[in-house]
């Protein structure tokens, strides 16, 4: 009989984890009063707020009486067509979308009882808040894989309805500014000699990571069939070869590359090309052959890819000569 | 390639004037720009004005750079590229409908900067309709200069004769990147929803390259890149809380590129102009020991016995394409469980049909005399992943997350290769060598009239050495690489306070890489012919493949009557020696021990702390890690309201220590950022950033003679005799300050400061290395003033300094020299901005 691998073993708990996940889970009521696609039941988990009634809510004009610069903002912002949503009733549309019933509120000012303050809410309630209507949106498709959710930075973190500096998404701070704000060791390597033209604007980061989360590491988009995101730009590096530089398919670009910026050429990791050859081409260990011997350091040869120009990937020279 | 024009312009005098005249240039310094002065706040004072239905808003800002630049103008072109004239600095348009019922779309933005000549111009453009339609459009145009000279440097000693000093890079380009990216989601917030897109990227531009046959010719290189994409997806909501989506994504890929040796600084004895490429080391008999038979022509007379070019030229169009189907589905329809996930299949293909290279060139070392290059090559790639993603909340505190992820690819691949190497007639007058030597004209149907008799050198024989390549070389390479890898993450999320949170998990990889490579003969033929030929060795017809082995053939060799030699043919393709048809496996598991915690002890202040331990038990590649060690911490204070101090600390540590390899990487990095804005008429933002990079590894190498290497590589087996402990140690200092003030409501004042400090060290196997990236400091100050002359209109004006300068060993004794990498260079711009 076959002894059990350490797979089979990680098998058997995905499996059991995923069973016991369906066994627990239960299904979502959905009241017939509830918020937008359920917003009422999130309020109540979120904030262990009770869950409002129709005669709840007061009517965006409401609102508008005390807090007209928010209800200006508002309206000039892509949250107002909330309002043409009628069919779901009034705790789908307006301030009441995202700050639940308010009618209570307008009685007495001092009434905060449903309303969800985001100010006062942790990140993972306003999170929860806004994915209500934004998580089958196609950006928001792996938003349990957040990074940021996970370290506590929420939606409001990044996005202000009624503040935003950017109109497009409505950013807090236009990127790579707001990425940076907490992002110190990027704003660093951008700044190096060799980098991607983030700052100069040609490129943000969400070109390449995507903050609501992804499959991958390092919240890193993918090409369609799940290939390192860099081949949108440096199309002719994808191949398929048919001499492939194993490395490069295999442990992906930063294996050589630092992608953000570098002190060396070509964002490359080390300053001189031959030491990063002669790390894995040393000896012929296992994937990588070593350097041939007549390949003098002391000469031109210490230039690798001098000679070996397509040293991504070669249809026609297993050397990457062409 | 371009010639930049230097302009001394107006020079300090004119530069402490316009210090007072500054403004912040959004294109330019978007990083050192205040956030204030960057983009239009959604809710700025600034109403627009009403045209019909729509409020529309409009701003422009236009002017003249002018750009001074001394030292190395390439590297200067490298960095920033940012020269003199008229530019679009930005413009926006948005328009929103007021009741927004509009016709045609409710709200529409569009942007745009960089236009008039700055090397990234980009454009970008939104339409919405409520409930109908949102289309996103955009529009990027990268102009990417690059010649750094000092990567792909052959580094050509002083003491060859003569002396050749690369002060380009050999691989310098001009390359301009198109991109444009439009989606267009209809029926936006319906149940069904659809999404249509067209990306298209196109890289095209001249550069130069080299290629490795005897000497190093520089090439020059015509290219285009296309890459052609099309997405076509639904997204169904089928029950409450639920999403479906399918994608059905198109890309394809043209490569269209043109190579030819376009460089002969010299000519033969016959006047033939001729290519001895960019490595000249006469010491080491590069591209021979006496290349200059004439220097007093013009231009000098080339020994014709050397290695080089007459003519080279390469074509190829390869085409790829890339379709892929992909479902995916997010779900929160049970009351505790969100669920994520995705299926993709892509078959993607690779093919090139009309590869043609053609060389007309001697290499002294198999005494070639140019060669063609054919054969169509086709490589595929079949890909299939899957992942899954659960968020179960067993209560309000407690989270079990677990991601699970598969990715199989597979990439075989084929090409068959038909090449002819060309060889040399016997010289027809004295003295007459290399170069100068016709090419014998002959093929497996006319040999045996062409050089009928033994020991064929008659005049038209082709002359070879025992070190020639075959004659007509006919092969299938038939290669695979793939790799199998299946991941779990599982993880606790505990709130163990309302201001405190932890999370442990753990990581599984199970990886499985697969490659096979296997080259078989289809027919390879070696004529006879050469000085050295005789009956013993076939007439040198009996070399390569077709050594004799003691005495005789090898099997695969058989005598054709004419004298040449044939291994393999179609029918019967022989097995090249010394292929590896054993599927090689490389397996992996890795293992990974996750935790961390948040805490917010007060309102004002916040910290986290992440923190990974892993274990691999192989390796991929020598510097593939087995240790893993990922520390990081960051925190934030906001004292008031208008004081933010971020911290952060990333210290992450590879390791491949076994026994021979002895790698050690270490990235540390240490960050801080204080933001203060205390009144609308005061921004200040600093920072400091301290990186420390360290790698190490026990490489071997080849450095015949060498003093300074003399440790003998301890791996048995090795290809270099030498080792030594590969190290590359470097530090940065980022350092940068900014502000911005208002002393009066019609001016702004900005002033800023940011500056890159690396030192390092490095292992120099080659003495002629210069320190290049290792040491230098790269500052780059700027000052701003912008005056608001009238309601909606402000004069602005910038000035920004670059200064790179190397502080390192430019030039070792005995390199032939090279340009210094210095720069310094003031920019100065003087623009009109106009709200309407």
């Amino acid at each position: 009989m076959r002894r059990a691998t350490a797979f089979d073993v990680m098998r058997f708990f995905l499996g059991l984890t995923v069973i016991l996940l369906f066994v627990l889970a239960q299904p979502q009521q959905t009241p017939a009063r509830a918020g937008p696609h359920g917003a009422a039941v999130q309020e109540k988990s979120a904030s262990s707020k009770p869950e409002a009634k129709p005669s709840d809510y007061a009517g965006a004009e409401a609102c508008k009486t005390c807090h007209e610069d928010e209800y200006k903002s508002w309206e000039n912002s892509p949250h107002w067509k909330t309002t043409l949503n009628t069919k779901e009733g009034p705790s789908h549309q307006g301030c009441e979308a995202c700050h639940g019933a308010a009618a209570s509120h307008v009685a007495d000012p001092s009434d905060t009882s449903k309303l969800f303050l985001f100010e006062k809410a942790s990140a993972k309630d306003i999170n929860q808040r806004c994915l209500v209507c934004h998580a089958s949106g196609t950006q928001h498709m792996q938003a349990i894989n957040s990074l940021h959710a996970k370290n506590d930075v929420s939606c409001t973190s990044c996005h202000s309805p009624h503040h935003a500096k950017q109109a497009e998404f409505l950013l807090v701070k236009s990127q790579p500014e707001l990425c940076y704000s907490c992002h110190l060791q990027q704003k660093a390597q951008f700044a190096m000699p060799f980098h991607h033209r983030v700052n100069e604007g040609l490129l943000q980061c969400s070109d390449c990571h995507n903050p609501h989360g992804t499959a991958g590491p390092h919240q890193l988009r993918t090409s369609a069939a799940q290939d390192a995101v860099c081949y949108k730009c440096h199309a002719d590096k994808q191949g398929p070869f048919v001499f492939e530089h194993e490395v490069v398919k295999v442990e992906g670009c930063e294996s050589c590359h630092n992608p953000h910026g570098s002190p060396n050429p070509h964002l490359m990791k080390l300053s001189n090309v031959n030491l990063l050859c002669l790390q894995c081409h040393t000896t012929s260990f296992a994937n990588a052959p070593g350097a041939p011997s007549f390949h003098n350091q002391a000469a031109q040869f210490q230039a690798c890819t001098l000679c070996h120009t397509q040293i991504h990937g070669s249809n026609f020279d297993k050397d990457f000569f062409k | 390639m371009r010639i930049r024009i230097q302009e001394s312009a107006l020079g300090w005098t004119a530069l402490v004037v316009t210090l007072f005249f500054a403004c912040p240039v959004r294109a330019q310094q978007a990083q050192q720009a205040p956030p204030q002065t960057q983009q239009a706040d959604s809710s700025s004072s600034d109403e627009g004005m009403k045209s019909g239905d729509y409020n529309v808003r409009q701003s422009i800002e236009f002017g003249y750079r002018d750009s001074s630049i001394d030292g190395n103008i390439n590297n200067y072109d490298t960095f920033e590229n940012l020269g003199s004239g008229f530019r679009l600095f930005d413009y926006t348009l948005d328009m929103r409908s007021l009741d927004n019922k509009g016709f045609f779309f409710d709200s529409l933005s569009f942007s745009n900067f960089g236009y008039g000549g700055d090397p990234n111009d980009v454009t970008r453009l939104r339409i919405e309709k409520n409930k109908w339609y949102d289309f996103r459009a955009m529009f990027r145009r990268d102009k990417n200069f690059w010649n750094y000279n000092l990567l792909t440097n052959p580094l050509n000693p002083s003491s060859s004769v003569p002396a050749l000093s690369i002060t380009s890079s050999p691989h310098s380009m001009d390359l301009v990147r198109r991109m444009q990216d439009y989606d267009l989601t209809l029926l936006p917030e319906s149940r069904l929803r659809f999404r249509l897109g067209y990306s298209r990227t196109v890289n095209e531009g001249p550069g130069f390259t080299t290629l490795d046959s005897g000497t190093e010719p520089l090439l020059a290189e015509n290219f285009r890149y296309t890459t052609n994409a099309y997405r076509l997806g639904v997204d169904y909501r089928f029950l409450p809380k639920t999403t479906i989506s399918f994608d059905e994504l198109l890309s394809y890929f043209k490569q269209d590129s043109t190579v030819a040796d376009q460089n002969f600084p010299f000519v033969l004895s016959n006047g033939t102009p001729a290519d001895l490429g960019i490595i000249f080391n006469t010491k080491g008999n590069t591209p021979c020991a006496s290349p200059v038979t004439n220097a007093t022509t013009t231009p000098p007379t080339a020994n014709g016995n050397c290695n080089g070019f007459l003519s080279y030229s390469r074509v190829g169009r390869p085409r790829g394409s890339f379709p892929t189907e992909r479902l995916g589905f997010q779900s929160s329809y049970f009351k505790n469980l969100e669920m994520s996930g995705s299926f993709g299949y892509s078959s993607d293909s690779n093919s090139t049909l009309d590869f043609n290279e053609v060389a007309n060139s001697w290499t002294s070392r198999t005494a070639g005399r140019g060669g063609t290059v054919a054969g169509p090559a086709n490589a595929k790639r079949v890909s299939i992943n899957a992942d899954w993603a659960g968020d179960y909340r067993v209560t309000d505190r407690l989270h079990i997350v677990d991601e699970f992820r598969y990715d199989n690819w597979r990439i075989p691949s084929m090409w068959a290769t038909a090449n002819t190497n060309l060889f040399a007639t016997p010289p027809a007058a004295p003295g007459q060598a290399g170069l100068l030597l016709p090419i014998a004209q002959v093929n497996p149907a006319n040999f045996a009239t062409v050089c009928p008799v033994a020991p064929y050198n008659g005049p038209n024989c082709p002359q070879h050495v025992s070190g020639s390549l075959p004659d007509v070389l006919n092969e299938l390479v038939s290669r695979f690489l793939g790799q199998n890898l299946k991941t779990n993450t599982i993880e606790v999320q505990y709130e163990i306070t309302p201001r405190i949170d932890a999370h442990i998990g753990y990581v599984y990889t199970d990886r499985t890489i697969s490659d096979f490579s296997a080259t078989f003969d289809t027919g390879e033929i070696y004529f006879p012919g050469g000085a050295t030929g005789n009956a013993g060795n076939d007439f040198l017809a009996a070399r390569g493949d077709c050594a004799l082995v003691a005495g005789a053939l090898p099997a695969a060799c058989t005598m054709n009557p004419d004298g040449s030699i044939l291994e393999g043919s179609r029918t019967a393709p022989a097995p090249e020696v010394g292929n590896d048809t054993s599927r090689n496996l490389t397996d992996i598991h890795e293992n990974a021990l996750l935790f961390g915690a948040l805490a917010r002890p007060t309102d004002t202040f916040r910290i986290g702390a992440d923190f990974m331990f892993g274990y691999n038990d192989n390796s991929f590649t020598r510097i593939s890690p087995r240790q893993i060690q990922s520390y990081k911490v960051h925190a934030t204070y906001t004292p008031k309201q208008w004081a933010t101090i971020v911290g952060a600390i990333d210290i992450h540590e590879n390791r491949d220590n076994v026994l021979t390899v002895n790698n050690l990487e270490h990235g540390r990095t240490y960050s801080f950022d204080t933001t203060l804005a205390p009144s609308s008429r005061l921004w200040v933002d600093f920072g400091y950033s301290y990186m420390d990079i360290s790698i190490q590894t026990d490489i071997c190498f080849a450095e015949p003679g060498s003093t300074v290497f003399t440790t003998p590589c301890p791996v048995a087996g090795a290809t270099g005799p030498l080792g030594a402990l590969s190290f590359y140690t470097n530090t940065d200092h980022f350092a940068y300050g900014h502000m911005m003030w208002k002393p009066v409501k019609r001016v702004t004042a900005a002033l800023g400061y940011s500056g890159t400090i690396a030192r390092g060290n490095t292992l120099f196997l080659n003495a002629l290395q210069p320190t290049g990236p290792l040491d230098f400091n790269y500052l780059k100050p700027s000052a701003s003033l912008t005056i608001d002359v009238y309601r909606g209109l402000s004069y602005k004006t910038a000035w920004n300094y670059y200064g790179y300068n190397d502080h390192g060993v430019a030039n070792p004794i005995g390199l032939a020299p090279l340009p210094l990498q210095d720069f310094n260079g003031n920019n100065i711009t003087f623009s009109v901005r106009y709200l309407f």
